[in-house]
Parts: C-alpha cells; sequence; structure tokens
C-alpha cells in the first residue's frame, strides 16, 4: 500500500529520535510522580467535549440497545417467565424487610444507636464511556459546579459503580469497581447467617467480577457472601451494596457486582464527609477519654527517710485503669512476709 | 492532480505540511470520544498510530518524531490511562518504522497489513510493559491484564484499511507523493 507513492529516502530528524525517546520516557516518570497536571488537563478537555458527548449521547445510547436487543428477540418469552417468577419472589422479601426495618427502628430507639450519618446525593448523568487496556471509566455530567468531588462513590439504583477521581468544573470522571487502580474496604457478611463479618480489599483487574482480598487470611468465604463498603477510612459510607461473592476458577474468590455500569444512565454521586473524631488531649487518661469515672486520687507518697531505713519501702502504685496481673517481685514478697 | 503543496503559495505549503500532524490529532480526538459502542464489550482502536505508520514510511520529514511524540501525548491526555505510556509507545514504533522504513514500505496488499499490524503490535507491547513496570512500583498492585490490550490491536488493525484509505487520499489531494515534488 505504502509503496504506490514515491517514498523519501531519509528523514532529515535522526538526532531529534534520541531526545524524543528521552522526553518520553521522562514524561512517564513525571506521569508516576506528578499525575495531577495531566489530570487537569483530561478535566479541562472533558469539560470542553461535555456539551457535544451530551448531543452524541442519545443516538449513540439508541444504537446501543438496538444492538443489545438483537439477541434478546429469541429469548423474550423466556426471559418474561423468569422475569415474573423473579418479581413474586421479591415482592415477599418485600414486605419481609418492611418488617425486619420497623424492627431495626424499633431497636434502634430502645439502645439509643448512634444514627447513621446523612448524606446529600447529587444525581448525574452518564455521558460517555471509555473501556481502554489500562482505564475503565465513565464520564458524568456533574463536576464541582455540583458539588461533585474526588473521592465520592457513585451509586445507581442496584449498588455502587466506582468513585469519582478527577472533578471539572462541569464534569467528572469515576473509577469503575473494575478498574485496576481500584481499591475498596469491603465487608463480607455471611449469606448463612454465620455470627461475625470479614473485612476485605476488593480489587479491580479490568475484568467483570474484581478480586477480593481477605484481611484474615483464615477467614472461609461461600458463594453468595454478600460484599458491602465497610467505610473503613472514612471515605466511602458503610454499608452501600457492592456485590456477591463468586468462586474463581482459580481457586480464588471473586465479587459479581449488583450494578453493570455499562448500561446504567443516570446515577448519584453521594456526599458523605464523616465528621472528624475528636482526639483526647494529649495528657488525658484512657479511662477518662473512654467516658469512665475517674478514680480515686492515689496516696501521696511516703517521703524517704534521709537516714537509710532498714527494709525497703514499697510505694502503692495508683491504678488507673484495670491493671493486668503481674509476678511480683522478689523483694516485696519479701517484705510482705 | 496537482498537491496544494506543489502548487500553492509557500504559506499553503507549509499548511500542507502540518496535515499529517492534524491528522494524527484529529484521529486521536475521534478514537477518545468517550462513547462505547457495544455495551464497552471491546475497546475503540487506536487510530492515530496510521497516519503515524503511514507518514513515517511515505513523508518522514512531515512526520517528525516531534510530530509522534505530540499524537502520543494527545493519546494519553484522552485516553485517560497512566500518563506517558502511548507517548513512549508511539515514539517507539516510530523509531522501530523509521529504521525498517525500506522493509514496512516494500509490503503491499494483505502483507502490508501485517507489517502494520507487526507495528500495532510493537506500540501495544510497549505500552503493556511500561504500565506493567509502573503496576511494579506500586505496593499491591495487579499486573494489567493481556486480554483488553490484545483486543485494542485486533480493533486497530481491523481499522487499519479504511483509515488508510482515507489517509491516503488526505495525502493525494493535500500532501505530495514526496519531499522531492515540494
Amino acid at each position: 500500500m505504502a509503496n504506490a507513492w514515491k517514498i523519501a529516502r531519509k528523514s532529515n530528524a535522526q538526532l531529534p529520535l534520541v531526545i524524543v525517546i528521552a522526553l518520553a520516557v521522562v514524561l512517564v516518570l513525571l506521569g508516576k510522580a506528578q499525575s495531577g497536571l495531566f489530570d487537569k488537563a483530561r478535566a479541562h478537555v472533558t469539560d470542553w467535549m461535555a456539551p457535544a458527548l451530551e448531543k452524541v449521547r442519545a443516538p449513540v445510547a439508541g444504537f446501543d440497545r438496538w444492538v443489545g436487543s438483537i439477541g434478546e428477540i429469541f429469548t423474550v418469552y423466556e426471559q418474561n417467565l423468569k422475569l415474573k417468577e423473579e418479581n413474586a419472589r421479591l415482592r415477599q422479601w418485600r414486605n419481609v424487610a418492611i418488617v425486619l426495618q420497623g424492627r431495626v427502628g424499633r431497636y434502634q430507639t430502645l439502645l439509643h444507636a448512634v444514627p447513621d450519618p446523612k448524606m446529600n446525593a447529587v444525581l448525574a448523568r452518564v455521558i460517555g464511556r471509555a473501556s481502554r487496556p489500562f482505564l475503565q471509566t465513565m464520564i458524568l455530567d456533574a463536576g464541582r459546579d455540583n458539588h461533585a468531588l474526588p473521592g465520592q462513590a457513585v451509586v445507581d439504583a442496584r449498588g455502587m459503580i466506582g468513585r469519582i477521581y478527577l472533578a471539572g468544573s462541569r464534569t467528572s470522571w469515576v473509577i469503575l469497581l473494575t478498574d485496576l487502580n481500584s481499591r475498596i474496604p469491603v465487608t463480607i457478611a455471611a449469606s448463612s447467617g454465620a455470627p461475625g463479618n470479614i473485612q476485605g480489599i476488593m480489587t479491580g483487574d479490568n475484568t467483570a467480577n474484581p478480586t477480593l482480598d481477605m484481611m484474615l487470611h483464615t477467614a472461609t468465604l461461600h458463594a453468595g457472601d454478600q460484599v458491602v463498603s465497610s467505610g473503613d477510612g472514612g471515605l466511602l459510607p458503610a454499608g452501600l451494596p457492592i456485590g456477591t461473592v463468586v468462586a474463581d476458577s482459580q481457586g480464588g474468590w471473586r465479587v459479581a457486582l449488583l450494578a453493570d455500569a455499562a448500561s446504567s444512565q443516570d446515577v448519584e454521586i453521594l456526599n458523605f464527609s464523616k465528621p472528624p473524631e475528636a482526639l483526647p488531649a494529649t495528657a488525658q487518661l484512657p479511662a477518662d477519654a473512654a467516658g469512665l469515672k475517674p478514680m480515686a486520687p492515689p496516696p501521696p507518697p511516703v517521703p524517704v527517710a534521709v537516714t537509710p531505713p532498714p527494709k525497703p519501702v514499697v510505694v502503692p502504685k495508683p491504678i488507673v485503669a484495670a491493671p493486668r496481673p503481674e509476678p511480683a517481685p522478689a523483694d516485696a514478697e519479701d517484705v510482705d512476709r | 492532480m496537482a498537491t496544494l503543496e506543489r502548487v500553492a503559495q509557500p504559506r499553503l505549503r507549509f499548511l500542507a505540511g502540518l496535515v499529517p500532524l492534524a491528522c494524527g490529532l484529529l484521529a486521536v480526538l475521534i478514537a477518545n470520544i468517550p462513547l462505547a459502542l457495544l455495551g464497552g464489550a471491546v475497546p475503540p482502536p487506536l487510530l492515530a498510530l496510521v497516519p503515524v505508520y503511514f507518514w513515517c514510511l511515505v513523508r518522514p520529514d512531515l512526520m517528525s518524531p516531534a510530530a509522534a511524540l505530540a499524537i502520543g501525548f494527545a493519546e494519553d491526555v484522552l485516553s485517560g490511562g497512566p500518563p506517558g505510556v502511548w507517548t513512549l509507545a508511539f515514539v517507539l514504533t516510530y523509531a522501530l518504522v523509521a529504521r525498517q522504513r525500506d522493509s514496512f514500505a516494500g509490503l503491499s496488499g494483505a502483507v502490508a497489513v501485517m507489517g502494520f499490524a507487526a507495528a500495532a503490535a510493537f506500540a501495544c507491547a510497549i505500552a503493556w510493559f511500561t504500565v506493567a513496570g509502573l503496576a511494579l512500583l506500586t505496593a499491591g498492585a495487579h499486573l494489567p491484564p493481556l486480554g483488553p490490550i490484545v483486543s485494542e490491536l485486533a480493533m486497530t488493525v481491523l481499522f487499519y484499511v479504511p483509515t488508510a484509505l482515507v489517509i491516503g487520499w488526505i495525502h493525494h489531494r493535500l500532501v505530495g507523493a514526496s519531499r522531492g515534488d515540494i
């Protein structure tokens, strides 16, 4: 194909090639150290492209739906039966959930439980998606002007999709839970009703099902266990539904996500900011910090006589909190005798 | 048909010399419009690699290493991946193609597509190894999976022929055959 034209025999830029390669290497290292410069440029470009993306979005989404529905034409009848059955089952569960919700509310009132932090949410529309080899993201039409900030969780009606990692003035980029760089602290609740939750880290690897790394390696998981956000670190709210545990073909565990980022059109950006916990004063004792009643002040120490005493005097130590039993020293035992 | 570069004024000739760079940047923009057809099942092709490859063979005086660097940088900014990865991949692919110009330029027909596929595979390999190297520097990071980069390579090769036809038409109409014609 290329030999259809006369070929210029030699490039006039052999020397710059070495310099340009060196520049590219520097760019990689600079990007690793200072990725904020690239992020700002991306945010500006996306803000600039946002009106065009919103206009193009409708026909592309329509085409996508049309292509996606071709295969479903032949299974409509089976799907309809399946959905009716599932709907009936979910109605039963809804009644159970309403009863349980009322009971939990009464228990919380009786126990004076600390209420869950209130969250504001911004409703945003998905105006772009990108599934690149090294990045899986979606672009929303809400940015800093709408109080969307990096780190905030993005959810749809089914569960968590990801979190914002780059916010422009009118648009924001979401790093999906499936992305290679996504790491979310999660809690795994046993579906069998076994007591105790397991803490872990859910890590994306650009496949549909992120992997699970357990904090406690002896923990036992079962397929079907529920995965929710743990809220560790205070960046994400606790209890956001994420997915269920599924077995890996290689003997590990993965998470089947509830939300489908490929089909979500409208999402919520959760504005969660946990109030910072007040630190106790540095001189405050642990028992006081925990709200326990302070104990009686210790007796004043016995003044040491100028002349050397015949026996060593044992000064009682003030007891602050529940002390651990310690073996008495040998000389103290002698004194007691 | 006389090309714009041969007959036009020096100023227009200068503008015609910018066509390869402009085509590369336009290809970056088109390929990185964040609209996932087929539900994101396949990644978009590396359209910008086609003008870099094409003009590196046909008019290396117009597709300079600096132009390849600029196109790779634009790909990095718009694709959203780790910064600098595609810049390095494009520049090293340019260096490979420039060094083996006689071999690549002598190909025709289906073998020419294979030549481009080899160059694209080189670019994808550079990108994957760079990301893998960056992942090794990060504690607890996973190596990138091979599936998505192989899909991107396949899509790039699939789109080579239509893109090369468009670029060939632009080259005939606006740029000109060789430096000797200027």
